[in-house]
């Protein structure tokens, strides 16, 4: 057959992408299980750090059994509507947040550390370049901070992407976000600026964008919890 | 075949392919090894697969065949990063799409691989990816060593070094290091094989 | 606004060679004349400015988790072909190249006799698939954003190209060690300009 016809180089090209596709299809699905079995490793690890609790990929799971004593989600009420732990960390936050406030299921994480209570919730919002996230654990008290943890996708290296270092993250430790009985929030400011309504940590130098985008996170996460922090608090 | 392309023909300091995934991921070590070898794995076996092909592929489509089996490659070589090499994965984020353009994949398949056999493909191929390793390794030992004091993650500097005032180097992990890094190594390695010194 | 910024951040803060030595090969090839660098970057600019959006558009409405339901039905909610983004980029790359030299070709001939040699080229400088997989993962919110994305990764591209290639020109009437002429003065250069764009990073927009 004449290696130049139109006909054989059409034939090859078809041949040629169906088999890459089927090759394709065929590792991408056989790996999928482990793939996101490293998903979600790699989420309980950041849940575990929002607790102070350090582990790697080979501990996470191990520690996570035995830290995390329950997880449901509730609604921007506070009434429950998730029991099922499996099911609440299966909640994709991207999605939920895109929901409108009344129709989102909000996870919450119960832990034991240090031999108390503490709540996890998480967070998920924009930085510059893309989608932030994180979690932050409050106290039995349903207000001070115990600590928090946030990762990103795309942020630039030595700017935004410092949001992930201690340095950001320790401060949070033992901030309050009901100021008053009111909800305040955390206000993330420039080193100097003092806020009169809000406790506050020091934005990134260079990574105003970044810096606000976690400020409004803070809020935009919190907030929906309110109903559900309160019967915490008056228990 | 296999010696050649490590020093005298090496892909990044003399034939200059290949430069930006060699800069982009060097900061440190663990990541620079894994992406070198991923590396290796690609050009090998699309050497191989090329080569195998060389003379049934329509010449007008040649590129696109060989682009196709190149990302086919790199595809599966991600997905298995995914599963077996999570962390490493996310910290080569895009770089590891970027082995598709690198420009040693194309070089190799259109220089060799399109006219040889299957079996020198194949060496040619460990060969020049070994000799890409090779240099992304030394680069990420000095970025690594002088930007954190650490090699692979554990540290080297010993603390009484820090104590008496010694700090790391912040620059050597930003991008403009990683450049000058590589100038110095071309600048030794011309120094010790003078034939390739530009005039 | 917001575009604006994304624009002025593309260009110079995450400049395409400087932060993420992207489509590095051809820099250091082609930087030797302003003349030919100038070339070379309108035809990167030009190749990103349509490939970014057209692969942003494949990404959502083809390759995303749920993104067929458009086309399938609620059913396809759960079909990710997200695996295949690589191929399908590199590919749409590499036939829009082959098109926009056509058009070029066919309707600026002068256009093309500049731009010609360098069309070929540009479907492996990792600049152009680079561009397109950064704006798969910073998931940008719509069409115009990447567009904006896009030509301000351009347009920092042909910055960097055509700075380098005035220093270039100069630095022929200097003396340089004889191990370090060409390339790896080339590199120091390029490090050092490097370092004088980190300057733009304490930038607020």
């Amino acid at each position: 057959m004449n290696k130049n016809s139109n006909t054989y180089t059409f034939i090859y090209a078809s041949v040629m992408v169906i088999l890459v596709a089927a090759a394709l299809a065929l590792v991408s699905d056989s790996l999928k299980a482990k793939q996101q079995r490293n998903v979600d490793i790699d989420k309980m690890t950041q849940i575990l750090t929002s607790v102070k609790v350090a582990s790697d990929m080979s501990t996470a799971e191990a520690k996570y059994a035995e830290v995390i004593t329950a997880a449901y989600a509730v609604n921007a009420k506070g009434e429950k509507t998730i029991t099922d732990a499996k099911q609440t960390f299966a909640i994709d936050m991207a999605k939920e947040m895109a929901k409108p406030v009344e129709e989102r299921n909000l996870p919450v994480y119960e832990a034991t550390v240090e031999g108390s209570k503490k709540y996890i919730i998480p967070l998920y919002g924009a930085g510059l370049w893309g989608p932030i996230w994180g979690y932050v654990s409050l106290e039995g008290d349903a207000n001070t901070i115990f600590a928090a943890s946030f990762s990103h996708k795309g942020e630039t290296p030595g700017l935004g992407a410092e949001i992930t270092t201690s340095n950001f993250q320790t401060p949070f430790t033992g901030k309050q976000i009901f100021r008053d009985g009111q909800f305040r929030s955390i206000a993330v400011m420039k080193a100097g600026v003092k806020s009169e309504t809000q406790d506050q940590v020091d934005a990134i130098s260079g990574g105003t964008i970044t810096s606000k985008g976690v400020e409004a996170m803070l809020y935009d996460c919190l907030s929906v919890y309110e109903a559900f922090l309160k019967t915490i608090k008056e228990d | 075949m296999l010696v050649n392309p490590i020093s005298k023909n090496n892909p990044v300091i003399v034939l200059v392919l290949g430069i930006c995934s060699a800069l982009a991921v060097t900061a440190q070590l663990k990541p620079a090894l894994v992406m070198g070898l991923s590396v290796t794995v690609v050009v090998a076996f699309a050497n191989v697969i090329i080569s195998l092909l060389r003379n049934t592929i329509p010449a007008r489509i040649r590129i696109i065949v060989q682009l196709v089996v190149v990302a086919a490659l790199v595809i599966i070589v991600e997905q298995f990063l995914k599963a077996y090499a999570y962390e490493v994965w996310g910290q080569l984020s895009v770089y590891i799409g970027l082995i598709i353009t690198n420009c040693i994949l194309m070089g190799r398949l259109e220089a060799f691989a399109l006219g040889n056999r299957p079996f020198d493909s194949f060496l040619d191929g460990i060969g020049n990816g070994l000799g890409y390793t090779l240099i992304l390794v030394i680069i990420a030992f000095f970025r690594e060593l002088l930007g954190s004091g650490k090699l692979f993650g554990f540290q080297v500097i010993p603390d009484c070094l820090y104590e008496a005032g010694y700090v790391n180097n912040g620059l050597m992990i930003m991008p403009p290091m990683a450049l000058i890094v590589v100038g110095c190594i071309i600048w030794v390695h011309r120094s010790i094989n003078k034939d390739l010194q530009e005039k | 606004m917001e575009a604006l910024n994304l624009f002025i951040k593309s260009i110079f803060i995450d400049n395409m060679v400087f932060a993420y030595f992207l489509g590095m090969c051809s820099y250091l090839a082609v930087s030797k004349t302003v003349k030919t660098s100038v070339g070379l970057g309108i035809a990167v600019t030009f190749v990103l400015l349509i490939t970014v959006p057209v692969n942003y558009l494949l990404d959502t409405y083809v390759l995303k988790e749920g993104a067929l339901v458009w086309l399938l039905g609620e059913d396809a909610a759960s079909i990710d072909l997200s695996f295949l983004s690589f191929i399908l980029f590199i590919a749409l790359i590499a036939s829009m190249t082959q098109i926009v030299e056509m058009v070029v070709e066919r309707f600026t001939p002068a256009l093309y006799a500049q731009l010609g040699i360098f069309l070929p080229l540009i479907a492996v400088n990792c600049a152009i698939l680079g561009a397109s997989l950064f704006m798969q993962q910073r998931a940008f919110p719509n069409v115009g954003h990447a567009t904006v994305y896009g030509l301000g990764s351009g347009l920092g591209w042909m910055v960097a190209i055509v700075t380098l290639a005035a220093v270039r020109e100069h630095l022929k009437y200097n003396k340089i060690p004889a191990p370090l002429k060409g390339l790896g003065i080339t590199f120091i250069l390029v490090g050092l300009m490097s370092m004088a764009f980190m300057g733009f990073m304490g930038i607020k927009l």
